[in-house]
């Protein structure tokens, strides 16, 4: 909103610099954007917030710099000469929708004649950005810039009856507006009508049938106040935003309407040509009902932290507008029509705040009244990041949108759809964090990243019955060399078993026992055989492993891709497992080493179990697994270790010796497993 | 039998007496360890090296003849291969007993250049939206802020009319929502989480509020339709405007910096009042002449205000007898301000590049 310092000086002294003023406005919450200098005049470029409708305007804007330096306020001149017959007996006015249309005050100005505006009118409305058009559309707008309110003028001829009804529109009536479309009206539009039809849009905008002409002599001017959320309906029913609608829905005054016309009336006789008739045909059916406000003493205290004289309470108010009447434990204050965003005695301290000065309230420090309640899940949270960390994936973020092609591959059905998506790639929320990932590997692949490793912490959207589920899911991706290569160690590709290990020291500080690795269930997107799952009590905590070559190759990635998705909820549920300390052996654990030749269809975990549960016995590890040369067809060779220990004492070579054939007696009967020979 | 008789014999007889190679090489290799643990002198490291390694005379060399060379044919494989493994690790723990025993005496390696660099590990980076919320809980939790994040998908009810937008109000537009199908939403700021804790638990309260909302903005250097932001709101029987005012010159002196000060302009939002707008002194320059600060000296950092009557009677607080502040901002652009970030989608792509300089 741009407002001109010269305009403000109709109405209140300024003493100040432009500058000095711009920031004393901002300060009272009149934020001023930018103070430029055009043609020799000073105009603020202003950012009214919604709820002060009254500021928008010169008047309404000089009420402010009154109030913040307590100077007396002029009024716009209103006194203007009148002649004829009265204006009621040359046109009617009814109001059949007293809710949607408060008031209506109407103006009859006779022997007009159309033409350019005087100079000082032109300017003042360019230089606030508003186009010249014509003395009486000019008035209308110089009104609007001055006091706020929306006025607009008909051709009296050329309404019908020369009446005004302001009702609803009936089904099938329609309306060419001034900007020319022709608009279907239905029961839910407020019409200003002629005694046959509508002739315009309440609030929003004129009809060309009754617009001001060249030959326009007759006008009846309208000055009203209609309901908010009726002109806002029809506003972005129609998709037409006007500077009245823009008004009106931020709530006008009731009591500016008479004002303003009384306003054009006046501006009309000054700058002719043009006779206004006696008298205003005000149709009033209800003044609103008002409640007044009251405002505590003692609550100014409890609200701001300091005390504002009475004095200065009064003066605040009444600067403003107001008419606060003091009694024993604070003041009554009528609301006022102008200020319809002032309801309630919180309201009141706002304004006494604002204008007594944030800065002059001096900053406290509240007492803390109760121990903070832990965080859930806040120290899993912060073990889990700071594993990640120490694994060297980097943080990403990612957006929560994917499309619902990515939701049908990725997820379970029926994801989460939005109404209003900002773009077909970004239609439904995820039901799976993968894509994401696998676009951002892409990024980083794109850009010839030899190595990359990125963990999201986020979460998937899920229906439940009618509401939903946000659960937290853990996403690594990885894709090229296992380490940046170095100097001091060549480079490897990453692989399935580095994701495994980084998933292991991810679940340990959670699960005392490893979960088990399971093969069913892991979703399509995986290369089949080349991922698995983690459960742990029937719940699944993780899938991992390489992405479906196939996916990736559509998105134009030549390597493998490795993915791994960690429930969180789950995980976080088991809780932090507590350490628990036993005994550390007094003398070294013994090993054997055992070189076997196993049949293809045997695994590692088959022959652990096999191992099984053996006095004594600390760990088996394989050291060497080979296939190929030099092993027999359907087999490889494994060259176990296992480790015996006993907590207090030495094993002698002939105990461990009896281990190892056990061992070596329960792998051959059970699996089949020979030591190679 | 001592380690010296068995591996003077072949290894064939011991086999028929009943050993088997395993055993064999497992005694060798206890039989190390435990000299090798008691090798602490360079001398010490000589002899063992002597007795184990020596080039004709030592234990390796003799099971070497006896035991690989004097395999039958059949056992050769499996001798051979842990003839190796056994030589392989003697060697390396011989040499490290011996680098072990030097470095008591000699004082360094005059040939290692300190100045290369170590591999690379690679401790993984926050990310700065991340590591600007730890700093941010960090400064609130001393204070006796407890932590939440509430939902991201949130009714009309949560995100508008209970924090008392008025229905049919230009303010409804003004936050550019993303609707869901079936008429819920994406939060558009955080503050449908305060209404929740309100109503589930009792004052005092004192939460810090924190997680992504959205809006329907098209993406550029400036806006995201995903960001984050943080909300700190007290709740109690005498919490004034000028508590609000004093936390959060604390806050912004700890975030940017000591000298930085805070300015409370009057503004509006439906959920608080009064409401105010924070601008702090600009941090990067000293003279109001940045690029920045847009030349002013300020940056618009944060809104806050004391929480509206309604909005406490909404989530079923007495107005009369409690009151509270409440303070919003946007994660996103507190990093982009304290770590220099000149275009918000960086944070969304994922680009290890941009990811690891906060490492
Ligand atoms: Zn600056």
């Amino acid at each position: 909103m741009r407002i001109l310092l010269s305009w403000l000086r109709d109405f209140v002294e300024i003493e100040e610099s432009p500058r000095e003023l711009a920031d004393a406005l901002t300060m009272a919450g009149m934020a001023v954007d930018a103070v430029e200098s055009e043609a020799g005049e000073t105009v603020f470029e202003f950012d009214i917030t919604s709820n002060r409708p009254d500021a928008m305007n010169h008047f309404g804007m000089a009420r402010e710099v009154a109030a913040i330096y307590r100077r007396p306020l002029r009024a716009p001149s209103t006194a203007c000469a009148e002649s004829g017959p009265p204006a009621a007996s040359m046109a009617s006015v009814a109001i059949q929708d007293p809710d949607a249309c408060v008031r209506y005050v109407g103006r009859v100005f006779t022997a007009v004649e159309v033409r350019p505006s005087p100079d000082w009118m032109r300017r003042r409305l360019e230089l606030c950005g508003v186009r010249s058009i014509n003395n009486l559309a000019d008035l209308t707008n110089y009104v609007l810039l001055e006091i706020g309110q929306p006025t607009h003028a008909f051709d009296l001829d050329r309404l019908a009856g020369a009446a005004i009804v302001v009702r609803r529109a009936r089904h099938g009536e329609r309306l060419v507006t001034l900007d020319g479309e022709d608009r279907d009206l239905t029961e839910g539009h407020l019409a200003i009508c002629d005694a046959e039809r509508p002739v315009a849009l309440a609030g929003v905008m004129g009809g060309q049938a009754t617009e001001i002409t060249a030959e326009t002599r007759n006008v009846l001017l309208e000055a009203a106040w209609f309901r908010p959320s009726v002109i806002r309906n029809a506003a972005r029913g129609f998709k037409l935003f006007t500077e009245a609608s823009h008004r009106f829905e931020r709530g006008a005054d009731w009591n500016a309407a008479p004002r303003a016309a009384d306003r054009i009336a006046t501006l009309l006789a000054q700058t002719g040509p043009g006779q206004v008739l006696p008298g205003q045909v005000d149709c009033f059916p209800r003044q609103p009902k008002l409640s007044p406000i009251r405002l505590e003493r003692a609550h100014i205290l409890r609200h701001l932290g300091i005390q504002v004289d009475d004095a200065e309470v009064e003066e605040i108010l009444s600067a403003l507008g107001f008419e606060p009447s003091p009694d024993t434990s604070g003041w009554s204050v009528p609301a006022a029509s102008h200020r319809l965003d002032v309801e309630r005695g919180i309201d009141l301290i706002e304004e006494v705040a604002r204008i007594h000065g944030f800065a002059n309230i001096p900053a406290t420090l509240p007492l803390v009244g109760a121990a903070p309640e832990p965080t859930p899940l806040a120290a899993e949270d912060a073990r889990m990041r700071s594993a990640v960390r120490g694994l060297g994936y980097d943080e990403t973020i990612g957006f929560a949108f994917i499309s619902s092609d990515e939701a049908e591959r990725f997820g379970p059905g029926d994801p989460v759809s939005l109404r209003n998506p900002l773009s077909q790639l970004w239609d439904v929320m995820r039901n799976s964090a993968v894509p994401t990932m696998v676009r951002a590997l892409e990024w980083n692949l794109r850009r010839n990243q030899p190595f990359v490793r990125l963990a999201e912490f986020g979460r998937i959207y899920q229906r439940s019955g009618a509401s939903y589920d946000e659960p937290s899911v853990l996403t690594l991706g990885a894709s090229g060399t296992a380490r940046q290569a170095s100097w001091a160690e060549p480079a490897r590709e990453v692989g399935f078993y580095d994701i495994k290990a980084d998933i292991a020291v991810l679940l340990a500080p959670f699960f005392p026992d490893a979960p088990d690795i399971v093969t069913e269930g892991v979703p399509p997107y995986y290369r089949d055989k080349h991922a698995v799952g983690l459960k742990s009590d029937g719940e699944v905590l993780a899938w991992f492993g390489e992405l479906d070559p196939k996916l990736a190759r559509e998105r134009k990635i030549r390597q493998p891709v490795w993915v791994a998705e960690i429930f969180l909820d789950k995980v976080y549920g088991r809780g932090l497992r507590r350490p628990i300390h036993g005994k550390l052996a007094k003398v070294p654990a013994v090993s054997r080493d055992f070189s076997l030749l196993v049949p293809n269809a045997v695994d590692f975990a088959s022959i652990t179990e096999a191992v099984g549960e053996m006095p004594d016995l600390d760990s088996v590890e394989p050291v060497e697994v080979f296939r190929g040369k030099n092993v027999p067809e359907g087999s490889y060779s494994l060259l176990l270790r296992a480790w015996w220990q006993r907590l207090d004492e030495s094993l002698t070579d002939e105990e461990v010796n009896g281990f190892a054939a056990e061992l070596r007696s329960r792998l051959q009967s059970r699996l089949g497993i020979t030591t190679r020979t | 039998m001592s380690i010296e008789r068995k591996t003077g014999r072949p290894i064939g007889e011991l086999i028929r007496e009943g050993e088997d190679p395993e055993q064999l090489y497992g005694e060798l290799r206890a039989a190390f360890e435990r000299e090798c643990s008691a090798a602490l002198t360079p001398q010490q490291g000589q002899a063992l090296r002597d007795r184990w390694l020596g080039r004709r005379s030592g234990l390796l060399s003799a099971i070497n003849d006896h035991w690989l060379k004097a395999a039958p044919r059949e056992l050769k494989p499996v001798v051979g291969k842990l003839q190796n493994l056994l030589r392989r690790d003697l060697e390396a723990a011989v040499k490290a007993a011996a680098e072990a025993a030097a470095r008591v005496q000699v004082q360094a390696e005059p040939d290692l250049d300190t100045t290369l660099p170590g591999p690379e590990r690679g401790g993984g980076a926050v990310h700065p939206v991340r590591l600007a919320l730890e700093e941010v809980l960090d400064i609130f939790r001393p204070l006796g802020y407890s932590v939440a994040e509430g939902p991201e998908i949130e009714t009309f009810f949560y995100n508008f009319e209970a924090l008392n937008f008025p229905a049919d109000h230009p303010s409804v537009d003004e936050m550019d929502t993303l609707f869901l199908k079936d008429g819920a939403l994406l939060r558009t700021h955080t503050s449908p989480c305060q209404i929740r804790i309100m109503e589930s638990k009792s004052p005092p309260l004192r939460y810090v509020v924190h997680g992504k909302v959205y809006r329907n903005d098209t993406p550029d250097a400036t806006h995201s339709p995903m960001f984050h932001q943080l909300e700190m709101f007290a709740v109690d029987e005498s919490i004034t405007f000028g508590d609000l005012k004093g936390t959060l010159e604390h806050f912004v002196r700890c975030f940017f910096g000591p000298q930085t000060q805070a300015r409370f302009r009057p503004s509006f939002f439906p959920f608080t009042e009064p409401s105010a707008e924070v601008d702090i002194t600009c941090p990067f320059c000293s003279d109001g002449a940045c690029r920045i600060c847009k030349q002013t000296g300020f940056i618009e950092v944060l809104g806050c205000g004391m929480i509206d009557p309604n909005v406490l009677r909404n989530a079923g607080l007495d107005p009369e007898r409690y009151q509270g502040f409440a303070a919003g901002f946007g994660l996103d652009r507190f990093a982009m301000l304290k770590y220099n970030i000149d275009d918000i989608l960086l944070m969304y792509q994922g680009d290890a590049r941009f990811l690891r300089q906060f490492r």
